[in-house]
């Protein structure tokens, strides 16, 4: 059969149905008309006839349960309408309107045999159109069928792509937000770097001018010798201060207090001729006076220094103020983040062993923190006197390794290929100030480098991470 | 006669231990200062005190040490029935909520002390935990009163432990 | 147990002492008295030098009388010529002497009168009327603390005044020299009011203890009437030597005067009984009980209702109660045995007026109680007077009770070291003051005292008696 018969048989069908209409006045009172917008029947009704569209066209519309109405198709003329409900006896699944002004031939049921026998004629064209009203809506069926597949495959690749993309979302988003920490912390210790800084220098300076004013005693006094010496000297181990205070006594049988023995233990010997050579012409308290204010202001400044040193580093370590790449000493970063985790490495036997090697393009600042995770997880694991070394060297002239390795317990084996995972951590959240936020994000930062992290654990028992990055220019 | 009174300073920071024995000048005569750098050290110190006879009233310790750090160091005292009686303070910048809670609960620990510390807030501490330990081992408050708290002390003789002779 | 030098020589001293009358012959002393002398020796050389606490050196002095003097002893069991053994109840009664007990009866008083804070309170209320100017603070202080150790022991008293004046020394200036004025203020003021009753300080009841032997007895009241004038002019002498030699800087003093009275009902039945027990000590010439019967009042009640407990009595002075029995028994056998007739016959006392005699105990007195306690300075002093007084050598109007008086007095008016009194060593150990302040302002009290006491022995204290 060839496409457009059916409608062209169906043209043919219905203008002899026409016909046989007018020619038969008992045919005639069937046909009724609708104007537009009117209702044949409303969804849910019981059908008791069937309409045989004639002229015009009507919409079968069906109202769903969430209370959206649909228009599912439109019939026009020699299509039957309600041929479902009038052909199972169920209630009608859909309303049918009129579109236009419409008319059709109403067969009531029990009529339709009736009208099969007393107009032979009419018979076979009316089960014509019946069969290729059916046929027409079959067809119409599979060509949803099929548009309602490839519309559902579509839908799930769409499904997939969004799913992949919120992945990426949330783990730009995490990254995002570390940086946001990062930028915070940087601003926070920039702000903070310049309001230590004055008080610093002011030590540092005033230190110095105090330093100057008890220089300007004549050089020949004892006193300004004994000045001298105090500026120089370094603080004792309480235990070889307890030894010294043992030879003090022996020494100056007639100083009797114990704090001025204790003074005197802090002296070296060169302060000690100074006294027992003045001893007569001027007090020991004076003179060991003028040798602790010597103390104290070098205790004042090395804190001070210290102060500025750790200042200086705080702030080059967070690179608040320049976070585009640039070309830079990768070591710098490691020594200022050895720097700021003092206080961790404190105890811990820290071997440095960094050897030339070029500058390359990079961010400082990123980097710091991946050498802060990788420190920072090691320290965790390592005991008082635990054996930290770190390293740098060249391969070639385009590649530069990071050697960060500990001789802790090691990684668990089980564990190793899921250490740079999101989210992988074995540690409790929020226990720790996170300086370090997860070897994922170093990963990251350092595969944006253009270089690549690997762990492993030592054969002589520890962990070794290894960071390999290009060298290359900005 | 009554035992010697030592006051015991545990500090790794050789320039803060300085400053503190320095602000602790004033007590020396009464009671001599002995210092460690770390808590092993303040072990063995302290033993060598107690066989010379002498006690540690008052120890006043660091949290961040090498090796063992402060307040397991202070916990480790509580075994010993002469170390025990000590007052035990904290002068720390860097002890924790939770190790300080376990200082308290299982170290006894008298006082906390932050850093940076005053010298009328160390003084203050020390003349405190001093006085309690002299008066709870009924020493001869008189020995102490120009140093230590005189009218805390005063309190103890009008209640009867001195009299006319 | 390590002794210094000082410590060591006392006990070698006290040994050999003790030893060395049995060696040789005395003419004129009994056997029994050269005993006694050996006992004399030992105690005079341990309560001086102290190789012992003192009140340890007085139970040996009861023991060694008991087992080398009493009847019941390995020496004297039967009667001699020349000495009629004494039972041991005599040497251990001492321990429950009237005057023992009157002391028993003063602590308990004061011991309860400190668990409620009466002594506290008291000084609030009674340093009230002085204002704030500081000559008159000072007079306060003095006044208070005075009339406290009257009824408390001195070292009690000048403890609980130190809680009061410490804060106000912390406030003056450390240039204003009356910090040292009040400093001292407090343990002379002590010093000076334990003359005022017999229970003030123990020298009273050593001379008290001394004279009941020779059967004197001298009643609470009349030994205030014969003391308080001297208290009151020598705490007027004391403060003004403090004023002049330290005159206050500042024009004004603030006090801290919050406290409240205790109201429970404990402390309620220790002012009831404290009140009457005092009314009755000083009352007693007119209704004839004697004030140790008077002192069986609190001790009882305060015991019976609870207000002391155990733990309050077994924190009692009981020391001092031993350190004076021991006088008071060295006393017996000192007179029994013939021992302190023997030692002033053997000088010639006759060459002494009656003046020069008062003048040189009394000096005597607070020179060695500047050094010793006061206690022992009137114990080893006390024999001497008695048999001198009872032998008659020094002659007419060397009256018993005023040479005793000028011995008890004297004692406590040593105030110029540290170690002269507890009080003193109080208020040096505060480190106010310097030695030097207490030294300079304690010998123009000493200085004064003998002065003043010789004064009321030669015409006050003869108008009372008689």
């Amino acid at each position: 059969m060839k496409k457009g018969t059916i409608i062209n048989d169906r043209d043919v069908t219905l203008r002899f149905i026409r016909r046989a209409i007018d020619e038969t006045e008992e045919l005639r009172e069937h046909v009724v008309s609708f104007d537009k917008d009117e209702v044949l029947f409303e969804q849910g009704c019981n059908l008791h006839h069937l309409y045989l569209l004639l002229e015009g066209s009507v919409r079968l519309n069906r109202m769903n349960k969430d209370g959206t109405s649909l228009d599912l198709l439109t019939l026009e003329n020699g299509h039957y309408v309600g041929l479902v409900a009038f052909a199972t006896g169920n209630k009608s699944i859909t309303s049918a309107i009129a579109n236009e002004h419409t008319s059709a031939l109403k067969i009531e049921q029990g009529e339709f045999e009736q009208y099969m026998n007393d107009h032979p004629r009419l018979s076979h064209p009316l089960q014509q159109l019946m069969v290729s009203n059916m046929t027409e809506r079959f067809m119409k069926n599979v060509v949803l069928e099929s548009k309602m597949h490839s519309l559902n495959k579509e839908l799930e690749q769409e499904g997939e792509q969004l799913k992949k993309a919120y992945q990426q979302l949330e783990e730009s988003h995490q990254k995002l937000v570390h940086q946001e920490k990062m930028a915070t912390l940087g601003e926070l210790v920039a702000g903070f770097a310049h309001e230590v800084n004055n008080p610093a220098a002011a030590l540092l300076r005033s230190s110095e001018a105090l330093k100057e004013n008890f220089l300007n005693l004549e050089q020949s006094d004892p006193r300004a010798a004994i000045f001298s010496i105090g500026l120089d000297s370094e603080p004792l181990s309480s235990d070889e201060q307890r030894k010294r205070m043992i030879e003090i006594h022996n020494r100056f049988p007639w100083v009797a207090e114990r704090s001025t023995i204790r003074k005197l233990a802090q002296m070296p010997d060169s302060a000690h001729k100074i006294i027992q050579e003045n001893r007569k012409k001027i007090p020991i308290e004076t003179l060991t006076q003028q040798f602790e204010a010597g103390k104290f202001i070098h205790n004042i400044q090395v804190a001070s220094e210290r102060i500025a040193n750790l200042v200086r580093s705080l702030k080059s370590y967070s690179r608040q103020d320049n976070n585009e790449a640039e070309m830079m000493d990768i070591r710098e970063g490691i020594k200022d983040t050895i720097l700021i985790l003092t206080n961790r490495l404190k105890f811990l036997d820290v071997t440095l062993d960094l050897k030339e090697i070029p500058s390359t393009c990079g961010k400082l600042g990123e980097l710091n923190q991946v050498w802060t995770n990788i420190i920072v997880n090691a320290c965790d694991v390592l005991e008082n006197g635990g054996k930290l070394s770190i390293s740098t060297y060249s391969e070639g002239d385009y590649k530069i390794v990071v050697a960060i390795s500990d001789n802790g317990p090691g990684i668990p084996p089980e564990i190793l290929p899921r250490i740079f995972e999101p989210n992988f951590t074995t540690k409790n959240q929020g226990a720790e100030f996170g300086l370090g936020l997860g070897l994922a994000i170093s990963n990251e930062i350092i595969r944006q480098h253009g270089g690549f992290i690997k762990a492993s654990n030592k054969e002589e028992g520890g962990a070794c991470f290894k960071i390999i990055l290009p060298v290359k220019d900005c | 006669m009554e035992p010697q009174i030592y006051i015991l300073v545990v500090e790794d920071e050789l320039e803060v231990m300085d400053a503190l024995v320095n602000d602790l000048e004033k007590f020396e005569d009464t009671f001599p200062v002995e210092t460690a750098n770390t808590s092993e050290e303040a072990k063995r110190v302290t033993e060598q005190i107690y066989e010379s006879g002498g006690e540690v009233g008052l120890i006043l310790c660091d949290h961040v040490l090498p090796g063992e750090n402060g307040v397991d160091f202070l916990i480790s005292l509580q075994s010993d029935d002469r170390s025990q009686k000590s007052r035990k303070v904290l002068v720390t910048g860097q002890a924790g909520l939770e190790d300080t809670i376990q200082a308290i609960n299982n170290a006894d620990l008298n006082y906390y002390i932050a850093k940076p510390w005053t010298r009328e807030k160390l003084h203050e501490v020390v003349v405190d935990e001093l006085t309690e330990y002299v008066i709870k081992q009924e020493y001869d408050p008189m020995k102490f009163m120009s140093v230590l708290d005189s009218i805390r002390l005063a309190d103890v003789i009008r209640s009867g432990r001195i009299t006319d002779r | 147990m390590k002794l210094s030098i000082k410590q060591f020589y006392g006990l070698i001293l006290g040994i050999i002492g003790l030893i060395i009358p049995f060696f040789l012959n005395i003419e004129g002393l009994s056997e029994a008295g050269h005993v006694a002398l050996g006992i004399f020796f030992l105690a005079a050389a341990f309560w001086m030098l102290e190789p012992f606490p003192i009140y340890a050196t007085s139970v040996l002095v009861i023991f060694l009388q008991v087992i080398l003097l009493s009847k019941e002893g390995f020496l004297f069991q039967s009667a001699t010529e020349t000495y009629t053994p004494d039972s041991y109840t005599a040497f251990m009664g001492t321990l429950a002497n009237p005057i023992i007990i009157l002391f028993l009866g003063g602590f308990v008083l004061a011991d309860a009168a400190v668990k409620y804070n009466l002594d506290k309170n008291l000084t609030r209320l009674l340093l009230k009327p002085f204002g704030t100017k500081p000559a008159f603070i000072l007079l306060g202080l003095m006044v208070v603390t005075g009339l406290l150790s009257a009824f408390m022991s001195n070292t009690a008293t000048t403890a609980m005044m130190m809680t009061v004046i410490l804060p106000i020394i912390a406030q003056t200036d450390l240039k204003d020299p009356m910090r040292i004025g009040i400093a001292l203020s407090i343990p002379f003021a002590a010093n000076i009011g334990g003359i005022a009753t017999p229970i003030g300080t123990p020298p009273n009841a050593v001379v008290i203890g001394a004279l009941s032997q020779q059967g004197v007895n001298i009643p609470f009241g009349e030994w205030m009437i014969l003391a308080v004038p001297l208290v009151i002019i020598m705490l007027i002498f004391a403060w003004l030597l403090l004023l002049f030699m330290f005159k206050p800087s500042t024009d004004t003093i603030a006090l801290d005067m919050s406290g409240k009275f205790n109201k429970s009902k404990n402390a309620l039945m220790l002012y009831g009984i404290f009140v009457i027990t005092v009314f009755l000590w000083v009352t007693e010439s007119f209704h004839g009980i004697k004030s140790a019967i008077t002192a069986l009042i609190p001790v009882v009640f305060l015991t019976l209702t609870g207000v002391v407990s155990k733990d309050d009595i077994r924190k009692l002075p009981w020391e001092v109660l031993w350190l004076v029995a021991g006088g008071i028994s060295l006393g017996i056998s000192m007179k029994s045995t013939g021992l302190a007739e023997w030692i002033v016959t053997s000088i010639d006392w006759s060459s002494f007026g009656t003046l020069m005699l008062i003048l040189v105990f009394s000096a005597v007195a607070i020179l060695m109680s500047n050094f010793l306690s006061n206690t022992v300075t009137a114990t080893l002093l006390i024999p001497l007077a008695v048999s001198l007084a009872t032998s008659g050598i020094a002659g007419e109007g060397f009256s018993l009770i005023i040479i005793s008086l000028v011995i008890g007095v004297s004692a406590s008016l040593a105030m110029m070291l540290p170690i002269s009194t507890p009080p003193n060593a109080i208020a040096m150990s505060t480190g106010s003051l310097e030695t030097r302040d207490m030294a300079k302002a304690g010998f123009a009290v000493g200085v004064m005292g003998i002065v003043v006491i010789v004064v009321y022995a030669l015409f006050y204290w003869p108008l009372i008696i008689n």
